[in-house]
C-alpha cells in the first residue's frame, strides 16, 4: 500500500471530519447552554443547502454569495425557531425539547419536500474549484481543500469569540449558570436565541459546503446527524475542543476503517463510542454535569 | 293490484340483469405512493391507470382498479395484500416495489390462491417461489447478467465494483461476477458499502488503485448518485467507464445529467426502444402526467393488459384458467416484443436492453437521457430455468 494512497485517505477523513466539525459545534454550543438536544439540527443543515441552492438559482449560480447568504438566512430561521417554539419548553425536562425538535425537523423535510419535490436537486462543484490541486505529497480535489480550510478559519473564529470576547465570556457563564448572569442584569433569553442562531448557522454553512460534494434532497441531514450525536459524545457536551477533536477521529477512523477493515467501517464509530461512553461518560472535554 | 303487480314486473326487468351479472374483474395495485420514492410509485399508478382505461371491458364489464400505498414497507404491504385480497376481493395484484415487501404480497397471493404479479421487485426469491406468483418485468439476474455479460464484451476486461451492502447488492454481485467469468472478464476488486454513506470518496480511491476498465456500481438512488459524483470529482470518470445497476429518470434529474453522462445501465424498457406502440405510449403518458413513463410503469401497464387478455382467452377469471392462458402464451405490446411466461417457473422474459446516458447537449426532448446501445435476447439475460433450484 503506497504513501500517497493512505494520505489522500488521511485528507479524505479530515474533509469528511470538516462536516461533523461545523455541526457538532453547533450542537454541543446549543446542548452545553440551553440544554436541548436539538434533532432539527441535521434538518438545518438540509436548509443550508437548500438556501444555497435557491440562492444560485436566482443569482447566476454565485457560489460565494450562496456561501455568505445561506449561513445567515438559515440562522436567521433559527432563531425564530428559538424564539417562538423551543423557548418555551426549557422550563420542563430535556426530553421535551427533544420531541420537540424532532417534530420540527419532520415539518421542515416535509415542508422541503413539497416545496422542492422529493428528487433532490443537482449542485456542482463551483467552478473556481473544479480540478485538483498538486500538494507535492498528494494530489487532492481543490473544492475538499477548500472545506478543510474553511472549518479550519470557522473552528478558530468559534474558539476566539468564545474564549476572548466579552460576549462569549457571557455565554460561556451562561453555560455554567444561567439564573446568575441573569441576576446580574444581562439579558439572557436573548443570548440563548443568539446561541441557537449560531448553532444553526453553522449547520447551514455545513449544508452549503456539502452540497456540491454529495447529493441535495429532503431527508440528507438524517444520517449525518446520528454520526455527529457520537462526535458530540466522545468529544464532550458542550466543549468546542471536544466537537474538534471528536470530529476528526470520527472523520478518520471511517475513512481509515474503509481501507483496513471494510466490513466494520461503519460500526468502528459505534465501538468507539461505547469505549469512551465505558472509561469517560463524559468525553474527551465534557464537564461531569451532564453525564457523571 | 294490477299496477302493483306491474311494477313488480318492471322493477324485476331492471334489476335481474345487474342481479345476474358475474363480478367484474378487479385489479389490485400496491405501490408506494408516499414518501421520498414516491416519485417511482406515482409512475407506476399512472401505468396501472391508464391500462384499466385503454382496455375498457373484459367479460363484459368494466375492469375495476383498486390502489393502495404501502409507503415502502414490508409490513404495510402485507396488510395491503390481505385487504385487497379478503376485502375488496380483487383478483390479481399487480407492482409493489421493495422485494420484502413483494415476498409478503406473494405469501398472501398463495394463501388466498389469488394471482400477484410482481412487476416492481427485483428479487430472484419470487421466481417460480410459488404457483400464484408470475414474476413480470425485471429481475436481479437479468440486471447483473446484462451488464456483466454486453459490458465484457464492449467495455473493457478490468472491472471493478461498488456494492450496496445488503441481500440486493449481494445477489447482485453474485450474478455479475458469475456473468462476467463466463465472458472472460476479470474481477479486480469490490468493496461493500453500507446504504446511506455520503461520501463514497474513500472508496473511489481504492477502486482506483485498482485501475480498472470499468466500474461497476451496484447500488440505487441517492448512492448512485453520490457514488458517481465522487468518480467525477476524482478523476476516475475520465478513466473508466461507469456501469450501474439500475438508474432512474428521476436520479438523472435529482443528480444532473451531466454526472451520468456516458454511464452505463441494463433495463427491461425505456421509452424510447423501438418497440411498436412504446412512443406513442410515452406521448400519451407524457400528454397525461407530465412526465415520461419509466420502465416499472410500462411494466405494470404490461402486466395487467396481459393478465385481461388471458381473461378473455379463459374466459374466466379463475386463477388457474388465467395461469393456464397466460403460460408459455407469446405476446407483443410495447412493452415485450415479444415476451412470454414461461410455464416452468412463471417468470415473464423478454429483451434485455443496455442503454447509455447522453450528454447534456444531446437530450433534444424533455427526459430522453438514454440511448439504447446494446440488446440481450431473453434466453441469454434471463437465468435458465430451474437455475434457483425451483420450478413446477
Amino acid at each position: 500500500m503506497d504513501i500517497e494512497y493512505i494520505f489522500a485517505q488521511l485528507f479524505n477523513g479530515l474533509m469528511l471530519g470538516s462536516f461533523y466539525i461545523l455541526l457538532s459545534l453547533g450542537l454541543s454550543i446549543v446542548f452545553g447552554m440551553l440544554g436541548v438536544v436539538n434533532f432539527a439540527h441535521g434538518a438545518i443543515y438540509m436548509l443550508g443547502a437548500y438556501a444555497a441552492y435557491t440562492i444560485c438559482q436566482v443569482f447566476a449560480q454565485s457560489f460565494w454569495l450562496a456561501l455568505i447568504l445561506s449561513p445567515i438566512i438559515v440562522g436567521i430561521i433559527g432563531m425564530v425557531l428559538e424564539a417562538t417554539l423551543i423557548r418555551r419548553l426549557y422550563a420542563f425536562a430535556h426530553f421535551y425539547n427533544l420531541l420537540l425538535t424532532f417534530g420540527v425537523m419532520l415539518c421542515i423535510e416535509e415542508v422541503v419536500s413539497i416545496i422542492y419535490t422529493p428528487i433532490g436537486k443537482p449542485f456542482g462543484t463551483p467552478g473556481t474549484f473544479v480540478g485538483s490541486l498538486d500538494l507535492g505529497f498528494i494530489i487532492f480535489p481543490r473544492y475538499r481543500i477548500f472545506i478543510i480550510l474553511i472549518t479550519m478559519i470557522c473552528s478558530i473564529g468559534m474558539w476566539l469569540f468564545l474564549a476572548k470576547t466579552k460576549l462569549g465570556a457571557i455565554i460561556r457563564a451562561g453555560t455554567d449558570d444561567s439564573e446568575m448572569v441573569s441576576a446580574l442584569g444581562i439579558d439572557i433569553s436573548r443570548i440563548f436565541t443568539l446561541v441557537f442562531g449560531m448553532g444553526a448557522a453553522l449547520a447551514g454553512l455545513a449544508g452549503v459546503l456539502a452540497a456540491p460534494v454529495q447529493n441535495i434532497f429532503p431527508y440528507m441531514g438524517g444520517s449525518i446527524l446520528v454520526e455527529t450525536f457520537v462526535v458530540v459524545i466522545i468529544g464532550g457536551m458542550g466543549s468546542i475542543v471536544g466537537s474538534i477533536l471528536g470530529g476528526l477521529i470520527i472523520g478518520e477512523l471511517i475513512t481509515l476503517g474503509v481501507i483496513f477493515w471494510p466490513p466494520v467501517a461503519n460500526t468502528l464509530i459505534f465501538i468507539f463510542m461505547a469505549l469512551i461512553l465505558l472509561l469517560r461518560p463524559r468525553g474527551f472535554f465534557g464537564r461531569a454535569k451532564f453525564f457523571e | 293490484m294490477k299496477k302493483v303487480f306491474l311494477l313488480f314486473v318492471i322493477s324485476l326487468l331492471v334489476i335481474s340483469p345487474v342481479a345476474m351479472a358475474k363480478e367484474p374483474v378487479k385489479v389490485g395495485l400496491i405501490s408506494v405512493l408516499s414518501g421520498p420514492l414516491a416519485v417511482i410509485g406515482k409512475g407506476e399508478e399512472y401505468g396501472g391507470r391508464m391500462a384499466v382505461e385503454d382496455y375498457g371491458e373484459v367479460l363484459g364489464q368494466k375492469v375495476e382498479l383498486i390502489i393502495k400505498d404501502h409507503a415502502y414497507n414490508p409490513g404495510l404491504a402485507n396488510e395491503r395484500a390481505k385487504e385487497l385480497y379478503e376485502k375488496d376481493k380483487v383478483d390479481v395484484i399487480t407492482a409493489c416495489p421493495n422485494s420484502a415487501a413483494a415476498l409478503a404480497v406473494s405469501d398472501q397471493a398463495l394463501r388466498h390462491k389469488r394471482l400477484f404479479i410482481s412487476t416492481s421487485a427485483g428479487t430472484c426469491d419470487l421466481i417460480a417461489k410459488n404457483r400464484y406468483t408470475i414474476k413480470w418485468n425485471y429481475n436481479d439476474y437479468m440486471l447483473a447478467t446484462t451488464v456483466g455479460r454486453w459490458g465484457a464484451r464492449h467495455l473493457g476486461k478490468r472491472w471493478y465494483t461498488i456494492t450496496a451492502d445488503y441481500a440486493w447488492g449481494h445477489d447482485l454481485l453474485k450474478y455479475f461476477t458469475a456473468a462476467l467469468k463466463e465472458e472472460g472478464g476479470v474481477h479486480v476488486g469490490n468493496d461493500m458499502v453500507a446504504l446511506g454513506t455520503a461520501d463514497f470518496s474513500p472508496y473511489i480511491l481504492k477502486a482506483k488503485k485498482a485501475e480498472p476498465d470499468v466500474l461497476v456500481l451496484l447500488n440505487v438512488g441517492k448512492d448512485a448518485a453520490n457514488s458517481t459524483k465522487a468518480a467525477v470529482e476524482y478523476g476516475l470518470k475520465e478513466k473508466v467507464k461507469i456501469v450501474h445497476a439500475l438508474l432512474f429518470e428521476v436520479d438523472i434529474k435529482g443528480a444532473g445529467i451531466e454526472t451520468f453522462t456516458g454511464d452505463y445501465v441494463a433495463a427491461s424498457w425505456n421509452w424510447q426502444v423501438d418497440t411498436p406502440g412504446a412512443r406513442d405510449f410515452a406521448d400519451r403518458f407524457y400528454k397525461k402526467f407530465g412526465e415520461r413513463p419509466h420502465f416499472m410503469a410500462a411494466a405494470v401497464y404490461s402486466s395487467v393488459w396481459q393478465y385481461l387478455e388471458a381473461v378473455k382467452r379463459a374466459k374466466s377469471k379463475d386463477p388457474e384458467a388465467v395461469k393456464k392462458a397466460l403460460k408459455g402464451h407469446t405476446f407483443r405490446d410495447f412493452f415485450a416484443n415479444p415476451g412470454y411466461v414461461r410455464a416452468e417457473d412463471l417468470l415473464q422474459v423478454g429483451k434485455a436492453y443496455l442503454l447509455r446516458v447522453k450528454k447534456p447537449g444531446e437530450v433534444k426532448e424533455k427526459e430522453a437521457f438514454f440511448e439504447i446501445v446494446g440488446t440481450l435476447p431473453p434466453e441469454k439475460a434471463h437465468p435458465p430455468v430451474g437455475f434457483f433450484g425451483r420450478k413446477f
